[in-house]
């Protein structure tokens, strides 16, 4: 039963014209960086902008994660906190919530589909976005003679067989994804609470913004470790060698965390309020 | 098939449904009336599992709600507070999505079920146009239509006819008839007066959250024990029947008599026989905007 | 009709739905503080056993994760920008040591790495974002790098010349999971200006994990620390290194700018400065004078160099600029914590650059007698 309403939820994923505007925005910055890359051939200076991309220059199969660390910080996700966001305030703002819980669908029942197909958004975007971006860099990046044959280079600078290229950046792909559960638990959280889908998103970025300041900020060491932006970026950790998991397993025990409470506090709250809408 | 006990809800200081005492039976077409703000429409999402009551129980089909939401909703079919679908999806995709996304119901009748019940609420024509394009009315009937897929033992219906033109108001309650004598009890929750004159068989009148009037629509418009006489010999009758004459209306409709009078036969004949000229006569009822207004007087 | 559902057995209301919440919130937070908590074992170790433990650790393998912090805001000129940084910010750094000849520091970055690779007399530094290998042969003289921050080696540098007199015990503390007993060195020598240094040190193989420097009391002006400590010596492919195809790989001959002065000046500086003897690994132009907490080097720069420096001194707060007289030659002196920099002469000449751990007195004292007692000597 639960499968048919995850089907139903994807269905809507799926026919929401929406859904493909925002895959196509948030695919158009990466896109726009490699052809402006590969007109200037010009390199941020190091130390400033996203991770490997000076090294995409050189090494064209790279561009999938320098395309993950442009889009993780900011672009990810907006879009995933408005696509959660909109989970149960949008279906109570369209008056279709009520209609749902009548039918009956029952609530944790309905809760757990929504995240489902936040998550498929999450893995559809991020594959998206790598495999345009392998496409691109391949074909207009980094010098065709490496590109095409040579080892990799990791970042301590030793060499990459193309297995362990691939798996590794399937890995940093996956941890991208958790990181945007943990971002979809808030929001789906926030969506069980406002009244509507855009509020939900903008107290989810609310937190994001305010976690991604205080990780700038000397005065606030002592909680750093605890924000949940803290390790998103530690996926380059995993093209060091020998991979470092230090940041990686912290990572991944942090948003598990985060979203435990998160939807264990949406779960709670969605089960035992009153629908007014 | 709805009975409550004490049902109250109460937000904060303020109590918008206080100790109702419903009891809806198999067959009714039971009439809910009440202002807006009455604490109607809580009522009804207390009944369908939507708002946590405070104190008191509901029993739907004989179950407690919302504990056996999973075995009682299946068998209701319910429109709340006006119409919902998705906008940018046709009528038979929003009809789809509600049919799967909860228990029963096989997959491969379907389509048929939906073809029949959209051809039920006159939506049978209605092309894959979104819904974002339909008239108030459509809308309307498509939320019907959503209520009636499941064939539901019990329909609880919010201002049905909300938005439609007199030949759709006829149409739904000609529909909602046809439902009741196939077995159908239907709960009607209304503010119009007429809608529920027409329609129902049991009346319970909500008032600032409490049940004022409960009773059958008949019971309520019972004979006053009046008989109203319209006659131009106004004077005539006055002085004949003084003693039992108890007002004389004058306005649109003549001039007119209100008599105490058990016997409308022998008062005719008595008024004939003093050559009183008798245009009609008629036993008075009671109307239900009076009895209603009666009732929710603080 | 039909069983009961589970709810009617086990009454759920939101109080109780809430509260497994919360509770299970306060778990998942709670349980990693606690075990943080967990008090440090205490260590009946004497504080000059400690002290000899830690010295015989100076041949030890390890590895490790560490972070240091730095408070000192040195002045930012070009030449010396990455030694600023190193003593200014923090680091996260990740060592193989097996030992002084072979290991491999990482200084870890947001957007990639810059690595320090060292066999035997010559040094590899990678840069990630360059694509960039450097081949230098390893010099006497030159300017920090981010291999001199790991706690062994700092250590290795302040105990030199440090007897049983100057340390004391401290309270044991957890460090990388280790209960570490500590150790509190307070410098002999009058002129230092480092007030103490606090180290803790692995028990089993007396590996300094943690070093803290104080200028005063108060908060240390610099730490670095173990995150993660293996005592056990790594394998020799950790600290291995070969270019891929795609980098580019450059042979230097000169390292830095300390370096640079001390093969090609003309000069050679003292044999002592402000009564502390000049070490037997500079017999060139750059001089290091004193040991253990009391340390200065003299580098002698062009004037073109001098000037850059000098422009940079001059606009952080706290510079301290004297004219030349007949008493002494001109300078321009500024301490930050217990690090003091002063760099002789006045604009359009070069000069000598004094930096070290001294106070303020010993540095002009330095400094003068570097000016009064330098000598030039032919090129070749």
């Amino acid at each position: 039963m639960t499968g048919a309403l995850i089907r139903v939820e994807l269905s809507k994923l799926v026919r929401s014209r929406r859904t493909w505007v925002t895959i196509a925005l948030i695919d158009a910055l990466p896109t726009l960086v490699a052809l402006l890359l590969a007109w200037t051939d010009l390199g941020p200076r190091p130390g400033t902008g996203p991770a490997f991309l000076s090294a995409v220059l050189t090494d064209g199969t790279l561009f999938p994660l320098a395309a993950l660390a442009i889009v993780l910080p900011l672009f990810l996700p907006i879009a995933v906190a408005i696509t959660a966001g909109e989970a149960i305030a949008g279906e109570a703002q369209q008056g279709t919530l009520r209609y749902l819980l009548v039918r009956p669908v029952g609530r944790t029942r309905l809760l757990v589909a929504k995240l489902v197909a936040v998550m498929a958004f999450v893995v559809l975007t991020v594959l998206v976005v790598a495999v345009t971006a392998y496409v691109l860099g391949v074909l207009l990046l980094g010098n065709e003679t490496v590109t095409a044959t040579g080892p990799a280079t990791s970042v301590s600078g030793s060499s990459m067989s193309t297995a362990e290229l691939l798996g590794r950046t399937g890995l940093a792909l996956g941890y991208a994804m958790l990181c945007m559960l943990c971002v979809a638990a808030i929001a789906l959280f926030f969506s069980t609470v406002a009244d509507s889908p855009l509020g939900a998103a903008l107290g989810t970025l609310a937190i994001l913004v305010a976690s991604t300041l205080l990780i700038t900020l000397d005065a606030a060491n002592a909680v750093q470790p605890y924000l949940p932006t803290r390790y998103w970026l530690a996926f380059v950790d995993l093209f060091r060698d020998p991979i470092l998991w230090r940041d990686v397993v912290r990572g991944v025990v942090l948003q598990g965390v985060y979203v435990v409470v998160f939807l264990g506090a949406g779960w709670a709250n969605f089960t035992t309020k009153d629908v007014t809408d | 098939m709805i009975r409550t006990h004490g049902l109250t809800k109460a937000y904060g200081a303020i109590t918008a449904v206080d100790g109702l005492d419903l009891d809806v039976r198999e067959g009714d077409v039971y009439g809910f009336l009440g202002a807006n703000g009455s604490g109607k429409t809580t009522t009804v999402r207390m009944l369908l599992g939507l708002v946590l009551a405070t104190s008191g129980t509901a029993e739907v089909l004989g179950e407690e709600m919302p504990k056996a939401a999973r075995h009682v909703l299946p068998q209701v079919g319910a429109m709340v507070e006006g119409p919902a679908a998705y906008d940018h999806l046709s009528g038979r995709r929003n009809l789809a999505l509600v049919d799967a996304s909860g228990p029963g119901g096989a997959r491969s009748s379907r389509k048929a079920r939906i073809a029949e019940t959209l051809e039920r609420v006159g939506l049978g024509h209605v092309d894959d146009r979104p819904v974002g394009a339909y008239s108030l009315g459509m809308r309307q009937r498509l939320g019907l239509a959503s209520a009636l897929l499941r064939r539901p033992r019990l329909l609880v219906l919010d201002e049905p006819t909300n938005g439609l033109d007199p030949q759709g108001i006829h149409e739904i309650r000609e529909l909602l008839l046809e439902l009741n004598r196939e077995g159908t009890t239907v709960f009607l929750s209304s503010h119009l007066l007429a809608e529920i004159e027409q329609l129902c068989t049991r009346v319970g009148v909500l008032a600032r959250g409490r049940l004022v009037v409960q009773a059958p629509l008949a019971e309520l418009r019972g004979p006053t024990g009046r008989v109203a006489v319209h006659t131009p010999d106004v004077e005539l009758g006055r002085s004949l029947l003084d003693g039992t004459l108890e007002e004389v209306v004058h306005d649109d409709d003549g001039p007119r008599l209100l008599v105490r009078e058990p016997d409308p036969a022998a008062l005719n004949a008595r008024l004939v026989a003093a050559g009183v000229r008798v245009t009609a006569l008629v036993p008075e009822r009671r109307h239900l905007e009076d009895v209603v207004l009666e009732a929710s007087q603080p | 009709m039909g069983d009961p559902p589970l709810c009617s057995v086990f009454e759920v209301t939101p109080f109780r739905r809430w509260c497994v919440v919360a509770l299970g919130t306060l778990l998942l937070i709670g349980v990693p503080i606690g075990l943080r908590a967990l008090p440090a074992a205490e260590s009946d170790v004497s504080a000059s056993a400690l002290l000899e433990r830690v010295r015989a650790s100076q041949d030890a393998g390890w590895s490790g994760y560490v972070e240091t912090e730095g408070t000192l805001q040195l002045p930012d000129a070009d030449q010396f920008s990455d030694v600023g940084a190193l003593f200014g910010e923090g680091t996260v750094l990740r060592a193989w040591w097996r030992d002084a000849d072979h290991w491999r520091v990482d200084q870890l970055l947001l957007t990639g790495e810059r690595d320090l690779i060292h066999d035997g007399g010559r040094t590899t530094a990678w840069d990630y974002e360059r694509a960039e290998a450097t081949v230098s042969r390893d010099p006497d003289i030159r300017l920090p790098r981010s291999a001199d921050l790991v706690p062994p080696e700092l250590a290795r540098r302040f105990l030199d010349g440090v007897g049983d007199g100057d340390v004391s015990r401290l309270d044991a503390r957890r460090v990388a999971g280790v209960s570490a007993p500590g150790l509190r060195i307070v410098p002999s020598s009058e002129l230092s200006s480092i007030d103490h240094v606090d180290l803790w040190a692995d028990p089993d193989t007396g590996v300094p994990l943690r070093v803290e420097v104080y200028a005063g009391s108060g908060k240390p002006a610099f730490t670095s620390t173990f995150e993660e400590f293996d005592g056990a010596r790594p394998p020799a492919a950790d600290v291995d290194f070969t270019a891929t195809p795609s980098s580019d790989v450059e042979y230097d001959d000169v390292l830095d700018i300390a370096d640079a002065a001390n093969q090609y000046a003309p000069v050679r500086p003292p044999r002592t400065v402000a009564g502390l003897a000049k070490s037997e690994s500079s017999d060139r132009a750059v001089g290091v004078y004193g040991e253990g907490l009391t340390q200065v080097i003299a580098i002698p720069l062009r004037d073109r160099e001098a000037d850059a420096l000098r422009d940079q001194l001059a606009v952080t707060p706290g510079v301290e600029r004297t004219d030349g007289t007949e008493d002494g030659p001109g300078r321009t002196l500024v301490t930050v914590g217990p690090l003091g920099v002063v760099l002789t002469g006045t604009e359009g000449e070069g000069g000598w650059l004094l930096a070290g751990t001294l106070n303020r007195d010993g540095l002009v004292r330095a400094a003068d007698d570097v000016v009064r007692g330098f000598r030039y000597v032919g090129r070749g």
